[in-house]
């Protein structure tokens, strides 16, 4: 089981590129791919709250709870 | 310089030299230490090869340990710290101080006080084993801290 980052979904929905919501979160592009490739081993709630903050979304929707074996979010 | 971090490095790698060259004269004095160990304690000459022997092995287990320190203190020199690689080089030296132990705890059957380099080396092979769980402890924890967004 996992926990997975939907950024790239909200972040089409949003129309905003990597660069910018990078910017305006103020966090490095390199930690935000990091995030975007479900890489991360954590999150911060700074960064958490910055990015919902953002994307004007909730965490919900940039987080999914996977087992294993699961098909992920449509 | 600052004498913390790199005056102490410099200390360091200064007594592994040292010891590279005690060790270097053991090894190349290890015919006449024998003959003087023979003379001294009245043994038979077979103690003079046993002890011969221990040399020998002994000083290959310190060579492969000095030179793992030695790369140890330079990579510290080069700031990586908590690093898979110098793990290895720990668990390496902690082998060869185990591995001297060995040794020396069989040469204790014909020489009674290599019982206490015995367990002076064991003891050794104990806290590197113990400093190098907790390396890998901290690279556990580095890893983590590195990945948290």
């Amino acid at each position: 089981m996992e926990i997975l980052v939907n950024l790239d979904v909200v972040m089409a929905k949003r129309k905003i590129s990597a660069g910018e919501l990078a910017e305006r979160v103020g966090i490095t592009p390199a930690n935000l791919s990091i995030l975007k490739n479900n890489k991360a081993k954590a999150i911060r709630f700074s960064t958490l709250m910055a990015l919902c903050d953002v994307l004007d979304c909730q965490p919900g929707d940039l987080l999914e709870f996977r087992r294993d074996g699961e098909e992920g979010r449509d | 310089m600052n004498w913390t971090k790199d005056r102490s490095i410099v200390l360091s790698q200064a007594c592994v030299v040292l010891f590279a060259v005690l060790l270097l004269a053991l090894d190349a004095g290890s015919y006449w230490i024998a003959k003087w160990f023979v003379q001294w304690k009245f043994y038979h000459w077979q103690n003079g090869i046993l002890l011969i022997v221990t040399i020998c092995i002994g000083s290959i287990l310190a060579w492969l340990c000095l030179g793992q320190l030695w790369e140890l203190l330079n990579e510290i020199r080069k700031g990586g710290i908590f690093i898979r690689e110098n793990v290895r080089r720990m668990r390496i030296i902690s082998w060869c101080c185990a591995g001297a132990a060995g040794i020396c705890a069989l040469s204790a059957l014909y020489y009674l006080p290599f019982a206490f380099v015995a367990a002076a080396a064991g003891f050794m092979a104990l806290i590197v084993r113990i400093v190098k769980n907790a390396f890998e402890q901290a690279i556990a924890m580095k890893d983590e801290l590195d990945l948290t967004i």
